[in-house]
């Protein structure tokens, strides 16, 4: 059953009726899984999720070396001292994905390869793609605070935070920004006007849904969207809508809060730092600590917080830390790196197979062939790409991966 | 067929109107004129306009024409091609004393400027000339007429070929080249823009032979690789054409144009200027080329087709697009026919279709822009929602167009015709604000000028009192939201009435009472939609 329909429901109007606004929950489906992507546009140096300090092809940055962990290997050093904390603790719920052909090496159509594992622009990214299709039922289905968004026919699922204006909206004190400002309307009346703006909606809804096609489906967005805006608006203070916060771990762990809430299934945040570099490959190191600083912090906060579904909500949460692709073996004559077509990734939480790493690249930073049941090399295999991380990705969130990506193997190893 | 329409007609509670085939289910009049001048002006119908098509439907084709000569129509032409060029970024690209807005104008005042003379849509490549504003002028080498402060023809001083967008510095700041991809970002999006295709789009097999060819040395993989050559034996060639925007190795920013680089494709793909297989020598025989090509004519059929009907082109439209790409053709591709007759067809003017395959393709629900939704808003009640004087609809500052579903050039490339969260959240805060200063307006009774709304109460009236007068202005305020007739027995004017006192009795403010109502008003899907 739809929220709207419950609350047509005439004890739902009469709880309304009388002004004590009882915010509607979010019904997420029990289990699910919520997905935090975060994004380094610009491409970072994947070498440091794929050490190749023994190689005589790859350069790797200054004061860092190859650190294995139980079965992960990766990127550490003593200006990596965030890298050995996340992997010491995290390991056994972390994969790192080798060796994946981004078939992109342009930035804009490499976010939308890697986030869609197409180049069609009507496919939209996983995150959309998770939000819209999963069971549950979702005030801010796919919530993008920063990063790329590829929303495709799903735009319905996208909610952009627009750099902050969006939690302005949802508390009114825009109005109060304008040249010609307005008072923000007081939460009681907000509510009796929301009441009236519903049911001229649901009306609307009820009138062009009678005819099948996309006037059905643009009005019917437009209710379950309406009725998204209300439980928002009454449930920012749970929320804590009032910050998204600003750091990446602080943005990363208010998503996870959201997803905890029922508010949201999926969050996009843009990784922080400048990973196009070509001139000086050197802050790639600093920026990767911080990742693994921001991530150490999430998982801590993961751990510790009880699930919507699950004892802990680590339990429920798959992060998914991407970018467009990675960049080259060596560096330029400007101690620089470019561009390079492939990347790895780093998928850590609920439903991962821990401890491991999947696919591969040789001493020259190429893609080599594998069992993609395995995730080692085989000369039998196939080349790892982006879509086949999407696969699993969407395996991982209960969709079926035939029905949205034909004939695109699913990266098993990666599930545990 | 005929008791099925009549049983949809009747269930739908109004006159039903059906094509000849039986398949299509028409607006009525005053909604079709709504859709029209919304997709064609940006704004709802006066009420004079919309009893007269009340009255007299047959006078559709007359308005259609009215509103194409409306000087609003050609803003609504530029916001539809530039969903297609994905100029408006707001990005300066660090050039100082220009916004984003005069960059991404170069290009677009060029497509007014067509739409308005009804020039041929292929004046876009082959123009002698750019479009300047003195902001423009002082930023670029460019030959801006003295004196003049608006967007005009000019002329570039630094020896490049004049070629319409080909040729403009902005064009080529908004794509740029890196130096590595020897111009094929830039190629693929001429190939985008003007063609319609994507070469990304398109699929590519590349065996492990070719991939390790391509780590050695991507350029020879480039020349040698059948795979690789499905895609660069044009593209390679069309790129070659752009090097005279490559700068030195710490300047590529295409603000400057260097004749003497023109020929360093020798040094990158080493492939010569052509297009698709022809020869050309410089941006003017490319432009030519291009105007001569049918896919452009195609793909000018498509960005409009799609742009005011909200559809994707899909194979079964391809009968009716080639009756809109005839048109186009017939009139020396001018925008003002081909738009004619896009909004003349049944199909732009359905609500709904029998046929379940022509359902899923006709948008019977169009959803306003963000710039369409604030003149909107703005039609009926005077208000636009500024910040710091720069339109918040329009802009990129705050993100509320792309909250709304807009696009923003470079990350949204897509308008979201689902309206979202986001989308209802700006509607509301929008509608708040409005109807505040409204309300503050009309309501003070030192007011300057006439009501722009409440014209039919005063602070001092209730509901109780003044019975007559809040049923009145209800209706009223109904009509002009919405454009549609609101009769006395409407269930909507005692919903906003107990609306009215419900808010006056938390805190006895006639100002805010009205405020809440008429933001309830603005909030009525059919001004969000259409």
């Amino acid at each position: 059953m739809k929220r709207r329909h419950l609350l047509q429901s005439s004890a739902a109007l009469a709880a309304l009726a009388g002004f004590g606004w009882s915010p509607r929950m979010a019904r997420a489906a029990a289990g699910e899984r919520k997905f935090l992507f975060l994004f380094a546009s610009g491409a970072w140096d994947s070498t440091f999720l794929d050490p190749k300090h023994d190689s005589s092809y790859v350069d790797m940055n200054a004061n860092t070396a190859s650190i294995r962990t139980n079965g992960l290997t990766y990127t550490g050093g003593a200006d990596l001292p965030s890298a050995t904390r996340f992997f010491d603790s995290w390991g056994s719920r972390t994969a790192i994905v080798r060796g994946i052909d981004a078939h992109s090496v342009g930035h804009d159509s490499g976010r939308k390869l890697t986030l869609t594992g197409t180049s069609a622009s009507s496919y939209p990214d996983w995150g959309t793609l998770l939000a819209d299709a999963g069971s549950g039922d979702y005030p801010l289905p796919h919530l993008v605070f920063s990063g790329p968004v590829f929303p495709g026919t799903r735009g319905g699922a996208v909610v952009r935070a627009g750099g902050g204006t969006l939690l302005d909206l949802i508390d009114g004190s825009l109005s109060g920004r304008a040249d010609a400002p307005a008072p923000a309307l007081d939460q009681v009346s907000d509510a009796m006007v929301d009441d009236y703006v519903y049911q001229q909606v649901a009306s609307f809804a009820a009138q062009r849904g009678a005819l099948p096609g996309v006037g059905r489906v643009r009005s019917e967005a437009l209710l379950d969207n309406t009725e998204r805006a209300m439980e928002i608006e009454g449930r920012r203070f749970e929320a804590g809508l009032d910050d998204l916060g600003s750091s990446l771990a602080d943005q990363a762990i208010k998503a996870t809060e959201l997803m905890r809430l029922g508010l949201s299934r999926t969050a996009m945040i843009g990784i922080p730092g400048g990973w196009d570099t070509h001139g000086d490959n050197t802050p790639q190191t600093p920026q990767w600590d911080d990742l693994y600083d921001a991530l150490d912090q999430l998982m801590l906060h993961l751990a510790i917080t009880p699930g919507l579904a699950t004892r802990w909500l680590i339990d429920e949460v798959v992060v998914v830390c991407l970018s467009e692709f990675g960049r080259t073996p060596g560096f330029n004559g400007s101690g620089g790196k470019d561009h390079w077509p492939y990347n790895s990734a780093l998928v850590v939480g609920s439903g991962v197979r821990g401890n491991q790493v999947v696919g591969a690249t040789d001493d020259a930073l190429i893609g080599v062939p594998i069992d993609f049941g395995t995730g080692q090399p085989s000369s039998s295999g196939d080349l790892l790409g982006s879509e086949h991380l999407g696969t699993a990705l969407l395996e991982l969130g209960g969709l079926d991966p035939a029905r949205h990506l034909p004939g695109v193997q699913v990266l098993d190893a990666l599930l545990a | 067929m005929t008791s099925t329409l009549l049983a949809l007609g009747l269930l739908q509670g109004c006159a039903t109107d059906a094509d000849p085939a039986g398949e299509i289910l028409l607006l009525e009049p005053r909604e079709q004129l709504i859709r029209l001048s919304v997709d064609l002006r940006g704004v709802h119908p006066t009420t004079a306009e919309l009893d007269a098509i009340a009255a007299a439907p047959e006078l559709y084709d007359a308005f259609v024409d009215r509103y194409l000569d409306d000087p609003r129509f050609t803003e609504r032409v530029v916001e539809v091609v530039d969903q297609r060029l994905l100029l408006s970024t707001g990005d300066t690209y660090e050039l100082e004393d220009v916004t984003g807005q005069d960059l991404a104008g170069e290009a677009l005042s060029l497509v007014a400027r067509v739409v308005d003379q009804d020039l041929p849509w292929s004046e876009l490549v082959t123009a002698d000339y750019t479009m300047a504003n003195p902001a423009l002028a002082s930023a670029f080498d460019l030959d801006y007429p003295l004196g003049a402060n608006s967007w005009q023809p000019a002329t570039y001083t630094d020896a490049r070929a004049h070629a319409g967008l080909l040729s403009m510095s902005s064009v080529w700041l908004r794509y740029p080249s890196a130096g590595e991809n020897a111009n094929r970002h830039r190629a693929n999006a001429i190939s985008k823009m003007l063609l319609c295709d994507d070469y990304l789009s398109r699929p590519v097999v590349l065996n492990r032979a070719a991939v390790d060819q391509l780590v050695i040395d991507p350029e020879e993989a480039i020349a040698t690789s059948s795979a690789c050559q499905s895609c660069h034996s044009t593209l390679d060639p069309l790129a070659a054409h752009f090097f005279g925007f490559f700068g030195d190795e710490d300047d590529m920013a295409a603000v400057h144009y260097h004749p003497e680089h023109e020929e360093i494709w020798k040094d990158y793909a080493d492939r010569s200027p052509a297009w698709y297989g022809t020869p050309t020598a410089n941006l003017v025989e490319l432009g030519a080329a291009i105007a001569a090509d049918p896919r452009f004519v195609d793909c000018g059929t498509q960005t409009l087709f799609e742009g005011f009907t909200q559809r994707t082109l899909a194979d079964a439209d391809w009968t009716e697009f080639q009756d809109y790409r005839s048109v186009f053709v017939d009139h020396d591709l001018a925008v003002r026919p081909l738009v004619r007759a896009l909004v003349t067809s049944d199909t732009y003017k359905a609500r709904g279709s029998t046929d379940p395959e022509l359902a899923d393709r006709l948008a019977t629900v169009r959803i306003a822009s963000p710039s369409q939704l604030a003149s909107i808003i703005e039609g009926i009640t005077g208000y636009r929602w500024t910040f710091d004087e720069v339109d918040g609809m329009t802009r990129h500052d705050l993100g509320l167009p792309g909250l709304a579903g807009g696009i923003d050039g470079r990350f949204l490339t897509e308008r979201a015709y689902e309206p979202g969260v986001g989308a209802v959240f700006v509607l509301e805060r929008l509608a708040w604000s409005a109807a505040w200063t409204v309300a503050r307006h009309d309501l003070d009774p030192d007011r300057e000028g006439d009501a722009v709304l409440l014209a039919y109460v005063t602070a001092s009236d209730r509901p109780d009192a003044a019975p007559d007068a809040f049923s009145g202005q209800l209706r009223h305020l109904l009509q002009e939201a919405t454009g549609l007739p609101v009769d006395a027995e409407d269930p909507r004017l005692p919903a906003l009435e107990t609306l009215w006192r419900q808010v006056h009795s938390v805190d006895a403010d006639p100002i805010g009472a009205w405020a809440a109502v008429l933001s309830a008003i603005l909030r009525d899907p059919r001004v969000l939609t259409y």
